[in-house]
């Protein structure tokens, strides 16, 4: 199976976006002629898997390498870097090239920046005169479908440059992107944004309009009706929580990198030492479609069953007579593979999931969410950094036990920090700082508003209703989304009944679009009213990154009844709170 | 104050990073401490400056004695777990007094420690 996702099933046509990428990247290379190594950067490998199947890049007569401070053996004389731009990798592209010019190799070097070029890598690149040996281009690639209805940026930093670093390009980056799209589905009416960096992508969209108008007549009836922003800095508690959806938990236990997961060969079920497999996980394969948004428990006894009928089937061949039947039973076989796949990997999270640590760490983020028992939580993190727990790990639970209680007393806060560095050395300490720039780990100093915004959006179910599969608190084990009903909120009144809440989460709120001319019952309508008989259809945009738990119940939001919407999701990444965390930790540590 | 805080971010992963020399690490340190007290919000910070320092003095001897280089660059915490798996039970608590490890901490430390070397008789004693 490919790691491409087929998106027939999209409410918009994404497939026509990515085939726009596809060409112009191939136009690249047809332009260089030849034998050409294509030299791209880490971070690249992923987006582009995703884009197109290596096999077509080797037809058009390219090598692949990827790029880093080793000089690159190959003795293709045209060389193609394919880089984002970071400086960083200006200095790898130099010294690849001063290495060449020692050698008294001659080559023809081509760098494309992705998306776009800027003035700080073209200075870099300036020393020694190397400048004049370069052709540059661009790649304008801006955004990748990674499924039916989730569209990422690909931005793995966005979250830090913006809340740490304060560099906003990220935020040009998306709203970028996001008039690209304007300009292939129309002109989006409706908007809603939160959080600082949401207000600031719309601001940047309408300058963008107002410079180079969608013209309304080339892309008729707009296919998105509404946008939703959302910056990753509204709801950070969401991120910091375990998922325990089916793909959540296959991402916070093995790391899904756009789109696909790596694995030891072993896990698979074939034995081979140490080798390492690729699973692409995607709405292609049917049954994970089915299976991905479910709770944990709930897809082993679809499995279960589904094997159990197989056998069922196996044991009925026997007494099979006519050739339709046969034909019915070969069908069923032909989801063989799928089945066996998504059982070896079920069987392989559950030795996670058995422990007893694991259950530990989902009750204590329950009480930690609940906020009532302060010193419980206090002690059970002190004891974490004692007993050297991973600090990933740590410093999640600490910073939802943070963010819950709008900082921690300074006591609290200074020995914790103290023992932090302590026990797993001094070299943590930007990470601390970046952490408390971010707003994530500080000192109190306000009462938290956090008991006031859970009983106000409904976040913790009671004991009852922990259960009650109509909502999507059950993909969290009886904690609902902040992010998600946020959304759902947007959806159901503009926002209008919830702004006090609004208020209590960081960041400016703005709205646009027909929402802030008409009253509120037309907004509803407006915004509910599928326009040509077909549902609606909203954009919500993630900026800092959105979990898979999150994708999850947005789908469940969508295929509740009366919803009448259809979400797609534009994010700048898939995170979880780990991933989300390490971006956080200092380069120096990051290694 | 915008020049304290560029130096926050530049002095401390400059000093984490620095050669394997005590010398010149030693002194960046020395010196982000320096700059760190003088002004009021940065306590915190010159207190953990001042300890890192004291920590790679007492590495960098416990590698001389021990005449093994595995001390630098580890926190506080393993530095006292690799010295009671050393069997040295006297420089363990004497890098806890100079810290001042709180009680909780160093059990768990010594317990840790005293399993990965299979010491069950020192362990049930303590």
């Amino acid at each position: 199976m490919s790691q491409i996702p087929n998106l027939d099933n999209a409410p918009i046509n994404l497939t026509s976006i990515r085939d726009q990428s596809q060409k112009e990247l191939l136009n690249i290379l047809r332009n260089v002629r030849g034998r050409k190594c294509v030299v791209i950067d880490q971070t690249l490998s992923g987006p582009l898997s995703l884009l197109i199947q290596t096999t077509l890049l080797k037809e058009n007569g390219a090598e692949l390498r990827h790029l880093s401070s080793e000089p690159i053996q190959t003795d293709c004389s045209k060389i193609v870097f394919l880089v984002r731009c970071h400086p960083s990798l200006m200095e790898f592209i130099l010294s690849n090239i001063q290495y060449d010019i020692s050698k008294g190799l001659k080559k023809d070097y081509f760098i494309y920046f992705v998306p776009r070029r800027t003035v700080a890598c073209e200075k870099v690149l300036e020393k020694d005169g190397i400048h004049n040996m370069i052709t540059i281009g661009e790649f304008p690639l801006y955004l990748v479908p990674l499924d039916d209805d989730v569209l990422s940026f690909e931005l793995d930093f966005a979250y830090r440059d913006v809340h740490v670093d304060g560099d906003t390009s990220s935020l040009w980056h998306i709203a970028k992107a996001l008039h690209k799209l304007e300009l292939s589905f129309g002109v989006i009416r409706n908007f809603l944004a939160k959080g600082s960096a949401s207000v600031k992508v719309v601001e940047i969209l309408e300058s963008m309009q107002a410079e180079d108008p969608v013209d309304s007549e080339d892309v008729g009836i707009p296919e998105i009706n509404t946008i939703i922003l959302l910056d990753r800095d509204v709801d950070m508690f969401t991120p910091m929580c375990f998922q325990l959806t089916y793909e959540g938990i296959i991402d916070e236990i093995l790391r899904i990198n756009s789109g696909s997961v790596e694995l030891d060969a072993s896990i698979m079920g074939t034995p081979q030492d140490g080798k390492k497999v690729k699973v692409p996980l995607n709405s292609s394969d049917r049954l994970y479609k089915e299976v991905r948004d479910l709770q944990f428990g709930v897809v082993m006894q679809v499995l279960r069953e589904r094997a159990t009928s197989m056998k069922q089937d196996y044991a009925d061949i026997s007494s099979t007579q006519t050739v339709s039947e046969l034909k019915d039973f070969v069908k069923k076989l032909n989801s063989l593979p799928e089945i066996s796949r998504h059982i070896n990997l079920a069987q392989h999270l559950c030795a996670f999931t058995s422990k007893p640590s694991f259950n530990g760490r989902l009750d204590i983020e329950q009480t930690i969410l609940e906020g009532e028992a302060y010193e419980i939580c206090f002690e059970h993190v002190e004891e974490m950094i004692h007993k050297q727990e991973p600090i990933i790990s740590v410093l999640r639970l600490l910073v939802l036990f943070s963010i819950t209680n709008a900082g921690l007393p300074k006591k609290n806060f200074d020995y914790l920090r103290r023992e932090l560095l302590h026990s797993y050395g001094f070299e943590h300490m930007p990470t601390l700082y970046n952490l408390e720039k971010a707003g994530l780990l500080k000192k109190q100093e306000l009462k938290s508003n956090w008991p006031i915004i859970t009983r106000a959006l409904k976040l913790i179910a009671d004991d009852s209703s922990s259960t009650n599969p109509n909502d999507i608190a059950h993909l969290y084990s009886g904690y609902a989304p902040l992010s998600i009903r946020l959304v759902q909120h947007a959806i159901r009144s503009g926002w209008r009944s919830i702004e006090e809440v609004l208020k209590l989460l960081p960041g400016p709120m703005k709205r646009g679009g027909d929402s802030t001319t008409s009253d509120m019952r037309n907004v509803h309508a407006n915004l509910g009213r599928p326009s040509d008989g077909r549902r609606s259809v909203a954009l919500v945009v993630f900026i800092g990154g959105v979990t898979s738990g999150e994708l999850s119940a947005l789908r469940f939001l969508s295929s509740q009844e009366g919803m009448g919407h259809d979400f797609i999701v534009a994010t700048t990444k898939v995170v979880n709170g780990n991933t989300l965390l390490e971006t956080l930790l200092d380069t120096t540590v990051r290694n | 104050l915008l020049l304290k805080e560029s130096w926050k971010l530049g002095v401390n992963p400059l000093a984490s990073k620095g050669s394997p020399l005590h010398g010149p690490r030693i002194r960046v340190i020395e010196k982000a401490r320096d700059l760190f007290r003088e002004t009021r919000e940065h306590t915190f910070e010159s207190k953990a400056a001042d300890e890192h320092q004291k920590l790679l003095r007492v590495q960098h001897g416990l590698e001389v004695s021990t005449k093994q280089a595995i001390f630098v660059d580890s926190s506080i915490s393993d530095t006292i777990r690799t010295c009671i798996v050393l069997g040295k039970h006297q420089d363990a608590m004497k890098v806890r007094t100079e810290f001042k490890v709180s009680e909780k901490r160093w059990y768990w430390l010594k317990v840790f420690a005293l399993a990965t070397i299979n010491d069950w008789e020192t362990l049930e004693r303590f």
